[in-house]
């Protein structure tokens, strides 16, 4: 029964195609350098799934955030493992996707004809960061209300239009609800939207060119 | 770029493809690995280090020192130092809005800023010249970032050595290889020199800092935890006024409020009618009309809004009768017969509940302090004769067992009171000070063990 399910399946999906175009493809000789990008997704992926449990009891209030997330911690059932994760997982990405991107350097593998992964790439890394920016202050914790204080400030240093961005970031003059609204939003809505739809063009463009060969004496 | 180049390029990486792998299975096999790895050093992670406890934010809390997260630290120290810079220091945004975007916009342009097609190293030493010294710069700068500019001796010394391996030192190499830009062997030598005189000059300023002392922020995160922490807040700070069971409707004993009439915060009418956030707001402002001054940090009080929330904690689990309280761990551990109770284990949080609330600096008390093991024992105005080893006659012991002290020169004059002065304390308590006194006043628990006179065994008939 099973196999006619399998074939009813495979006449209307066609899991050969999939099988000849994404899995049966030529690669150079890759090293363990070259696991870097694909950590960086795993993680991504890691930290959605982990964050998606989190909303289930945070809360974006400057009244109930902080006893939610130690609610989370404390009361229910292995939150604190979930929150590890997501926490310690923030850190690993950061790192990862930073060093995945200096491999990239090092190995010239930007140069023709991945000009465009890397520029896609740039925007992953800074939207990486942007996700670790707006997540710190999630907890509303000491460290992340003076965090986020210095971080919208250097922000609202530049000329012209730095009072814009400053209040635009916080919703106001100074850190308050509002804030912790729009980067709760940010974290869960916005940016890990663009996050997505990065990934999945980078994704196209890795395959479609494959990944480069590690740089020998005559490139 | 033309045509030809392209066309070599595409042949190259088909000859790579020829002698490559295949995606399926082996290209996988790597990245699944790598993600498993990752996946279990997160899980070990979370399990054995955890997520650190914190204070709840406290807007009002000017003297936390902010700090951006850690990789946002390097451009926290940048932007210090380059403030330190004669002239262009003053123009703030140079450093924290033009630089940094230049470098994002190198960093994007790259493509179109190395548009030479080879990939081997030996043939793009200055590019990769140039990032060294910027991940080098960028590693050292943060492991840098808690150590201050200026020491608190004054000395400008530490920020100068910073602002070199920082700032000038990778400035200079960069000059450096764009003048050396066609001789591979100068550029080399000038990244390895830069590098390692920039490892060098911060290696020293992390030798020279001085030791960092690990600031011990207690922060009760589960129930019981929280209770006691309010219980101890509680008695340091409202005793005074509203009784430790917060049971006083008239004050007695406190000065300038002296029969001034309260609603006992213990009653029903308190507890049912006034929510969390509003007693909160009572507690951080006071009720100045009343005479209750401000405990909140925001309005020039003691206490932060963690430590405010653990006393409504407490106050809602041990006297309103809607919350059950949890099990809580005795303030100190029960007596065996023989046993000597130490100040670490036994005194210390018995004083804090119960008399560190006028016994510290600044209250009414005979200058008699009680915040420490040393200040039990040698201050106050009565000194000598407080605390007496194996003295049963010690002051501290006479005035908890409801014995005033008299003034040996009038004898109808009251030198001492009854401690403590409203209500008096439990046998256990007293106990516990009768039984430390009279053994000699042991601080430590492993003193007061080897004190621990094991009772005869009783024979069995």
């Amino acid at each position: 029964m099973w196999k006619n399910i399998y074939l009813w399946l495979d006449e209307r999906i066609g899991f050969n195609d999939f099988y000849k175009n994404l899995l049966d493809r030529p690669e150079p000789k890759t090293s363990w350098w070259n696991t870097l990008g694909s950590a960086s997704m795993f993680l991504f992926v890691l930290q959605g799934l982990t964050g998606i449990f989190l909303t289930v009891y945070y809360t974006p209030s400057p009244d109930h955030a902080y006893d939610s997330v130690n609610y989370i911690m404390e009361g229910v059932a292995f939150g604190w493992l979930i929150r590890g994760i997501h926490h310690w997982g923030a850190t690993l990405m950061v790192i990862l996707v930073f060093v995945h991107m200096l491999r990239v350097f090092y190995t010239a593998s930007f140069k023709y004809p991945r000009e465009l992964t890397w520029l896609i790439g740039i925007g992953l890394f800074l939207t990486t960061l942007g996700m670790g920016f707006t997540g710190y202050l999630l907890p509303w914790n000491q460290k992340a209300f003076w965090a986020t204080t210095v971080g919208t400030q250097i922000a609202g240093t530049a000329p012209y239009i730095g009072e814009f961005i400053l209040k635009a970031l916080r919703g106001g003059p100074d850190l308050s609800a509002l804030t912790l609204q729009r980067f709760f939003s940010a974290h869960i809505w916005i940016i890990p939207a663009i996050l997505a739809a990065l990934i999945g063009v980078h994704l196209f463009l890795i395959i479609k060119h494959g990944e480069s060969h590690w740089p020998k004496k005559e490139d | 770029m033309n045509d030809e180049t392209k066309k070599q390029i595409n042949e190259r990486y088909e000859r790579e493809l020829d002698k490559g792998e295949r995606f399926w299975p082996d290209t996988i096999f790597k990245d699944v690995v790598m993600s498993l790895g990752i996946f279990l050093l997160l899980i070990l992670l979370a399990t054995f280090v955890g997520v650190p406890a914190e204070p709840k934010a406290d807007p009002s809390d000017t003297s936390y020192i902010p700090r951006p997260e850690w990789y946002f630290l390097f451009l926290f120290k940048f932007l210090a130092l380059y403030g330190q810079l004669p002239v262009i220091g003053k123009i703030e945004w140079l450093a924290t809005v033009l630089i940094p975007g230049i470098a994002v916009a190198v960093l994007t342009l790259i493509p179109f800023i190395e548009k030479s097609p080879h990939r081997h190293y030996s043939k793009r030493v200055l590019p990769i010249a140039i990032m060294t010294i910027m991940v080098v710069g960028i590693v050292l700068l943060t492991l840098m970032s808690e150590i201050p500019t200026v020491s608190e001796d004054g000395s400008a010394l530490l920020g100068m050595l910073q602002t070199i391996s920082g700032i000038f030192i990778p400035l200079a190499a960069y000059i450096l290889l764009f003048a050396f830009k066609n001789n591979t062997r100068l550029m080399l030598w000038t990244t390895g020199l830069a590098a390692a005189s920039m490892i060098l000059v911060s290696g020293t300023v992390l030798t020279l800092a001085p030791e960092k002392e690990a600031e011990e922020t207690s922060v009760a995160t589960t129930l019981p935890d929280q209770i006691v922490a309010g219980q101890d807040l509680y008695s340091i700070h409202c005793t005074e006024c509203h009784g430790d069971d917060g049971s006083v409707a008239v004050i007695e004993g406190v000065e300038g409020l002296e029969g001034e009439k309260i609603t006992p915060i213990n009653s029903r009418d308190v507890l049912y009618t006034i929510t969390d956030s509003a007693m909160n707001e009572v507690i951080a402002y006071g009720r100045p009309n009343a005479g209750m001054p401000p405990f909140g940090k925001t309005y020039g009080g003691e206490l932060t809004k963690s430590e405010i929330d653990y006393i409504i904690i407490f106050m809602r689990y041990l006297w309103d009768d809607r919350f059950e309280a949890p099990v809580i761990k005795p303030l100190f551990p029960p007596l065996a017969d023989g046993e000597v109770p130490s100040y670490d284990v036994h005194i210390q949080p018995i004083v804090k509940r119960y008399c560190i609330s006028c016994h510290r600096a600044g209250k009414d008390n005979n200058n008699y302090l009680m915040t420490t093991y040393e200040e039990i024992l040698t201050t106050g105005d009565q000194a000598a004769n407080n605390v007496i080893a194996g003295d049963e006659k010690s002051y501290l012991l006479q005035t908890i067992q409801g014995q005033s002290i008299m003034n040996p020169e009038k004898p109808d004059e009251e030198l001492i009171g009854v401690m403590p002065p409203t209500k008096a304390l439990k046998p256990d308590v007293v106990d516990v000070f009768v039984r430390w006194v009279m053994n000699g006043m042991p601080q430590t628990a492993a003193e007061a063990a080897a004190l621990f006179a094991t009772p005869a065994p009783t024979p069995t008939p």
